[in-house]
C-alpha cells in the first residue's frame, strides 16, 4: 500500500494545485520573462543551439597525484569532456598531508595536493589546452598549480580553459572550512577572480558553488538567495578595486544543487538565470552580454542518495539529471550510486557518466532547448520561484551587510537550524526518502551493490613521508624568501596576493605554508588547529 | 534524577556535520545533556574535554573513515586514565562490517545510516544507565 501523500506543496513550500491553465499565467509577458533562447533575460538559457549538449563529467580524485592522473585519463577515455578535480580533507582544510590531524584522511575523499610537483604529476600527459579543467580546490592554489604547469609546458594561460569555486562566505559554515579571517578569504576570492580576468581571461575564476552549502539541507530558494548575497557581495567588492565588470562577469558560473523535487528544480534554475541577468545589466550596468548569461553547472545531490538499498541512487540520478538537461545546464555531473558510503568507485563512475550519455545520445530530450517553456505549470512556477529568491535576497540585506552577519556568524547559525530541520524532517518521514524511511527492508536483504560499497579507499600514508622528504630537499632559502614576500603583502591591504602565492608555489612551498603565512599576516596563528609550528 | 550528559563531536578533518546536529537535537528533545564538540576534533582533545564535562557517553560522528583509527585511540586514552566512559560511534557512512569492526574495537555501540531516533535514543540510554559512576 502507498503511504497517503500529504505533500501539496514543492520543496520550498510554494502550494501546488491540481492543474495550470493559462489563468495561472494572467500578466505573463513573454517577451520580457523569457525572450528567446540566447537573449536577455537569458530565462531559456544562455545559447540558441541546441546542439553539443552539455558538458558531461564526473567530480574524481584520489589518493596521490599520479594515482589522480591515472583516473583522469581513464575518464577521458571514457567520453568525458572535462575534467573536475577534488581535493583530499586536508587539501581542502587549506593543510599539508604531513600535518598531523591529516594523518588518517590522506587521499581518502580525494586527491592529495599541496605543492607544484603535485599539480605536476596530476595534469601529465593532459591536454591543457584543450580540455577543461575545473577544480574543487581552494581556488588560489589551484590557479597558481594550473597556470605554473600551463606556462612551463608552453600553453599560455590565456588559453586556459575550466573553473574554481570561490566560497568565502560560506566555506567555514559548512563543508570547506580553511579557518581563516572572513576579510582574508574575501580579500583572496577578489585577488584571484581580478587575477584570472588580466592573465586567464578564458577561465572561469568565479564559480559561486550553491551545491555544498545546500547539502546542509537547504531548499531552492534558500540556496539561491544566499548564492546571489555572495555574489552580489563580492562583485560589489572588485567593483570597488576597479576592475571592470564586463572582464569577469562574464566568466561567473554557478554550481545548483538537484535534489529530487523535478519541476521545482528546472524552475529554480531557469530563475536563477533570469535574476542573475537582471542584476548584472540593471544593478551593475553590465555591457557585454556575455556578462547577462551566467553558465550554470550541476551536480546531483548527494544528499538525496540513500545508504539502503544503494541501486535504487541510480534512478535518483537518472531523475535529477533529466531535470538538470531540461533545465539547460552547461555541465552536470551526478553524484555516484555509492557516495553514501565511500569515494566513488570506478563502477558507481562509469554508471553516472553512462546515466548521461544515456540521456543525451537515447533520449532525444536535449536536441531542443528549453523545451518546458510556455508551461502553465513551468512559467508559474519559475515566476513563484524567482519572486520568493528576490524576496529573500531582500530579507537577509535588510539584516545587515551581508559581510558583517558572515562575521557574526549567522549564516553558521541559518546552516545549523537548516541541517537539524532536515534531518528531523527524514526522522519524522515528512520527507520521504524510499528504503530510508519508507518502504525499509532488512539488512540480510539488502545485498544488490553491497560488495562495491563495502569498498574503502586506503588512507595514502607514503604520501605523507613523501611530503616530509620534499621539505628536506627542497631549497629553503628561495622558499623562505617568496614567502616572506607573500607575508608582506598580505599584511598591506591594496595589493594583489595571488602573484606572491604564484612565486611562493614556484619557488617550492606548499599550500599548508603559504595559507600559514596568510593567517600570520592577518593576526591568526600560523596553525589553526594548534599542532605545527611555523617552519619559517 | 541527574540528566544524562552526552558529549558529541565531529572526528578528525571530517566536515560533515548534518549527522552529528541530528543526533544532538534527538539527545536533547530526549531531555538528555549535549556537550556539543562540532568539527575538527582529535582523540587527546575529546577525551580532556569529556573528562573535565564528566560525560555519560563519548558520542563520536565520522562521514569519512577516520573512525576507525580513532575511535581504538580514544578507547586506549580512557583506558590510560583508569576511566570507562562509553564510546558510541554514529555515522552515515558505517557498514555492517564496519559496525562489527568497531565494537571489536571496543565501542559501546555503532550506528549506521538505517539507525531510527528510537534506536540511537534508547541506546544511549541504556549505554550511559550501565555506566559505573563510582
Amino acid at each position: 500500500m502507498n503511504p497517503p501523500m500529504t505533500r501539496n506543496h514543492t520543496r520550498s513550500g510554494i502550494p501546488l494545485k491540481d492543474f495550470y491553465t493559462a489563468e495561472d499565467l494572467s500578466g505573463f509577458d513573454s517577451e520580457r520573462q523569457l525572450g528567446a533562447p540566447g537573449e536577455y533575460p537569458y530565462t531559456r538559457g544562455r545559447r540558441p543551439q541546441a546542439e553539443g549538449g552539455w558538458m558531461q563529467r564526473e567530480l574524481s580524485g584520489e589518493g596521490d597525484p599520479a594515482r589522480s592522473n591515472a583516473q583522469l585519463q581513464y575518464l577521458l577515455s571514457q567520453g568525458q569532456i572535462g575534467l573536475d578535480v577534488i581535493g583530499d580533507s586536508p587539501t581542502m582544510a587549506f593543510l599539508d598531508p604531513d600535518h598531523p590531524i591529516a594523518a588518517h584522511a590522506v587521499g581518502t575523499q580525494g586527491v592529495s595536493l599541496c605543492c607544484l610537483d603535485d599539480y605536476r604529476v596530476l595534469y601529465k600527459d593532459l591536454p591543457l589546452d584543450s580540455i577543461v579543467v575545473s577544480g574543487s580546490l581552494p581556488p588560489a592554489i589551484a590557479v597558481a598549480g594550473l597556470y605554473l604547469v600551463a606556462s612551463e609546458r608552453g600553453v599560455s594561460p590565456d588559453r586556459l580553459r575550466g573553473s574554481v569555486i570561490q566560497a568565502p562566505f560560506y566555506a567555514e559554515d559548512c563543508g570547506y572550512a580553511i579557518q581563516m579571517p572572513f576579510q582574508l578569504r574575501l580579500r583572496m576570492a577578489c585577488d584571484c577572480i581580478a587575477f584570472c580576468a588580466r592573465e586567464m581571461p578564458r577561465f572561469h575564476s568565479f564559480v559561486e558553488d550553491t551545491y555544498f552549502f545546500s547539502e546542509a539541507g537547504l531548499n531552492g530558494v534558500d540556496e539561491i538567495a544566499l548564492g546571489m548575497v555572495e555574489i552580489r557581495h563580492v562583485v560589489k567588492e572588485l567593483l570597488k578595486r576597479n576592475v571592470p565588470i564586463d572582464s569577469f562577469a562574464p566568466r561567473i558560473a554557478i554550481l545548483v544543487n538537484c535534489g529530487m523535487d523535478f519541476f521545482e528544480e528546472i524552475a529554480k534554475i531557469r530563475a536563477t538565470r533570469r535574476l542573475f541577468a537582471r542584476m548584472m545589466r540593471e544593478e551593475f550596468g553590465a555591457r557585454d552580454r556575455r556578462s547577462w548569461s551566467v553558465v550554470i553547472t550541476s551536480h546531483t545531490s548527494g544528499l538525496s542518495l540513500t545508504a539502503e538499498q544503494p541501486v535504487n541512487n541510480i534512478v535518483r540520478g537518472a531523475i535529477q539529471s533529466l531535470a538538470l538537461v531540461l533545465a539547460g545546464v552547461q555541465a552536470l555531473e551526478i553524484s555516484a550510486f555509492d557516495e553514501a558510503y565511500r569515494t566513488p568507485s570506478p563502477e558507481s563512475h562509469r554508471v553516472a557518466l553512462r546515466t548521461q550519455q544515456i540521456v543525451y545520445l537515447e533520449s532525444n530530450v536535449s536536441k531542443v532547448v528549453d523545451p518546458l517553456a510556455g508551461s502553465y505549470y513551468v512559467e508559474s512556477l519559475t515566476d513563484e520561484m524567482e519572486n520568493r529568491i528576490r524576496e529573500r535576497i531582500r530579507e537577509i540585506e535588510s539584516m545587515g551587510d551581508p559581510a558583517d552577519l558572515a562575521e557574526k556568524g549567522w549564516f553558521r547559525r541559518f546552516f545549523e537550524q537548516a541541517m537539524t530541520e532536515y534531518a528531523a524532517a527524514v526522522a519524522a518521514g515528512t520527507l520521504p526518502k524510499v528504503g530510508h524511511n519508507v518502504f525499509r527492508i532488512s539488512e540480510e536483504e539488502d545485498t544488490l551493490l553491497k560488495e562495491i560499497v563495502e569498498g574503502k579507499i586506503e588512507p595514502c600514508r607514503e604520501r605523507i613521508e613523501a611530503i616530509r622528504r620534499y621539505k628536506e630537499t627542497r631549497n629553503v632559502d628561495s622558499v623562505r624568501l617568496a614567502l616572506d614576500a607573500l607575508r608582506k603583502r598580505a599584511e598591506e591591504e591594496r595589493e594583489n596576493i595571488m602573484p606572491y602565492v604564484i612565486e611562493a608555489f614556484r619557488a617550492g612551498a606548499t599550500m599548508g605554508e603559504i595559507g600559514g603565512m596568510l593567517r600570520l599576516a592577518y593576526g591568526w596563528p600560523y596553525d589553526p588547529h594548534g599542532l605545527v609550528e611555523s617552519p619559517f | 534524577m541527574k540528566k544524562i550528559k552526552v558529549y558529541i563531536g565531529i572526528l578528525g578533518l571530517d566536515q560533515h556535520e548534518l549527522g552529528a546536529l541530528a543526533v544532538a537535537r534527538m539527545l536533547r528533545d530526549a531531555g538528555m545533556e549535549v556537550v556539543y564538540g562540532g568539527r575538527f576534533n582529535l582523540p587527546a582533545a575529546i577525551v580532556k574535554t569529556c573528562l573535565e564535562e564528566d560525560v555519560d557517553v563519548i558520542g563520536v560522528s565520522c562521514h569519512s573513515w577516520e573512525h576507525l583509527f580513532y575511535v581504538p585511540e580514544i578507547i586506549e586514552l580512557l583506558r590510560q586514565r583508569g576511566v570507562t566512559i562509553p564510546v558510541v560511534v554514529g555515522g552515515s557512512v558505517i557498514t555492517p562490517g564496519d559496525r562489527k569492526k568497531l565494537v571489536e574495537m571496543g565501542a559501546a555501540q555503532a550506528f549506521g545510516p538505517g539507525a531510527t531516533e528510537r534506536e540511537i535514543v534508547e541506546a544511549i540510554r541504556a549505554i550511559a544507565g550501565g555506566r559505573d559512576r563510582t
